[in-house]
């Protein structure tokens, strides 16, 4: 009887953790903590469909081949549960290693999969992944252990649903749902970060803003329809012209904004001028017809030009896409401070 | 009075009902057992992945609803009208070996340990049934 309440108090404990947990990993984490004390197993493993990932938590000793068989054996229950295929060379296995049994650590190539618990995770009636737990040892588990695993299996379900809504409400607040780049609330709270990270550690900083030419003229001839069209498309070229670190976001309108981190004005301008040429290059396929459209963009740098407040990065920048466009469009302004 | 139907006492239950209700009651305790062992959502996929499997031969399964409330037998009699009882046995026990084969590559023998003491008696009462000419 005792043995029950310890185990359910550290059940209880599991739960709590897996419950408190905001990252797939931090789930998967969570549980492997505390399952040794729960179950006798020397492998324990996670698959995510959706990232075609398996998290496993192993002993020390597991030999590859056992690896090896712990997740096929985990693959092969999810291909009969949710009658899918998924290649073995395709899965992204991510192993850690622990200590999970006592004694010596000695890797036996010998020791095979000898049984296993297999649990499928359901969110609304589809199966999303596998957890599984798996020992070398004959029979080494119970009704009381299969128990225990689907009330861990149930609560990394809740876990995950808690998940997937903060993620979705997460991505309410910070896209534009035309464009899917960021809006422009996600933009100023970005930025207030990158120009304090910049004006303190004195690093470059550059702000591109984009305006795409004559869009006025786009809207009133073919639409609106094919106006939001052409900025998803636009939206998309500036995304693939940027770099990993850069923010690009909808600024409002057909207006965009670029941060750039650690960027001096040589290597904005360089940005900034591909993106012109892309889009100038560019063939928009528009209301059944072949259109060729540009943009003008304005840059202003920190620490090139006298910036005090983000705010002045913001104003130069749109003095700068002011001139591009008074110049001709179809360019790249500098913010040029004005001659005193 | 032809002679595969059974008199028990006033009532009269046909070869086929007794067959149904078998399974039924059989169904049902599997149902209980293992979804107190899995919880009743993994249970409910596995249910309806054995009927399945094995639709298209036993098409009177379609009948048999499983959700994680339970599984409803509501319709089974009506759609096994003109079912002959050995096609319902062996329609059920097909099922019923899905079933084990599934929970077997879950668990490997930890479900099938509760079950089969449930299992066994009944389908050899089914047996029964359907062997009485």
């Amino acid at each position: 009887m005792k043995l029950i309440f310890k185990n359910l108090n550290v059940l209880r404990s599991t739960l709590n953790a897996i419950g408190m947990s905001f990252e797939l990993k931090e789930i998967v984490d969570s549980a492997g903590i505390n399952l040794p004390n729960l179950f006798d197993f020397i492998s324990f493993g996670f698959f995510w469909r959706e990232s075609l990932l398996i998290y496993l938590i192993q002993d020390e000793s597991c030999p590859p081949s056992f690896t090896e068989e712990v997740v096929k054996n985990i693959l092969n229950v999810f291909s009969t549960l949710a009658d899918e295929e998924i290649e073995f060379q395709k899965v992204n296995v991510q192993s850690e290693k622990k200590r999970l049994r006592p004694g010596q650590m000695i890797i036996d190539p010998n020791i095979r999969l000898k049984s296993h618990l297999t649990l499928p995770l359901i969110i609304e009636g589809k199966i999303i992944g596998c957890i599984s737990l798996n020992s070398d040892q004959p029979n080494a588990f119970d009704a009381q252990d299969l128990q225990f695993l689907s009330v861990i299996g149930y609560q990394m379900v809740a876990s995950l649903k808690h998940i997937q809504r903060l993620s979705s409400i997460k991505n309410i607040a910070i896209y534009d749902t035309l464009t899917n780049l960021y809006n422009r609330r996600y933009f100023e709270e970005r930025f207030e970060v990158e120009t304090q990270k910049a004006f303190f550690s004195d690093t470059p900083l550059s702000l591109v803003m984009v305006d795409i030419d004559h869009f006025k003229k786009i809207n009133d001839t073919l639409g609106h329809t094919e106006g939001d069209k052409v900025l998803k498309e636009i939206s998309n070229l500036l995304k693939n012209s940027v770099r990993k670190k850069d923010t690009v976001a909808r600024y409002g309108g057909e207006e965009f904004i670029l941060i750039l981190p650690d960027a001096g004005l040589e290597e904005s301008l360089m940005i900034a001028e591909r993106i012109r040429r892309l889009v100038e290059n560019t063939t928009f396929e528009i209301a059944q017809a072949q259109i060729h459209l540009t943009v003008s963009l304005g840059i202003a740098n920190f620490p090139s030009h006298r910036v005090r407040s983000k705010e002045d990065l913001i104003k130069m920048a749109d003095q700068a896409l002011y001139e591009a466009k008074r110049g001709g469009r179809n360019r790249v302004c500098i913010y040029n401070p004005p001659k005193t | 009075m032809p002679s595969h139907i059974i008199k028990d006492h006033k009532h009269i239950k046909w070869p086929s009902d007794l067959v149904l209700e078998i399974y039924s009651s059989l169904l049902m305790d599997i149902w209980e057992i293992v979804s107190a062992l899995i919880g009743e959502a993994i249970l409910a996929i596995l249910f309806n992945l054995a009927i399945k499997r094995i639709l298209d031969k036993y098409t009177f399964l379609s009948y048999i609803k499983v959700s994680e409330e339970g599984i409803s037998f509501e319709k089974i009699k009506e759609g096994c009208r003109n079912i002959s009882p050995n096609e319902i046995h062996r329609g059920f026990q097909s099922l019923i070996n899905n079933l084990i084969s599934l929970f077997s590559i879950l668990a490997e023998g930890v479900i099938n340990k509760e079950i089969f003491p449930k299992v066994f008696p009944k389908i050899k009462e089914a047996e029964r049934i359907v062997s009485q000419k």
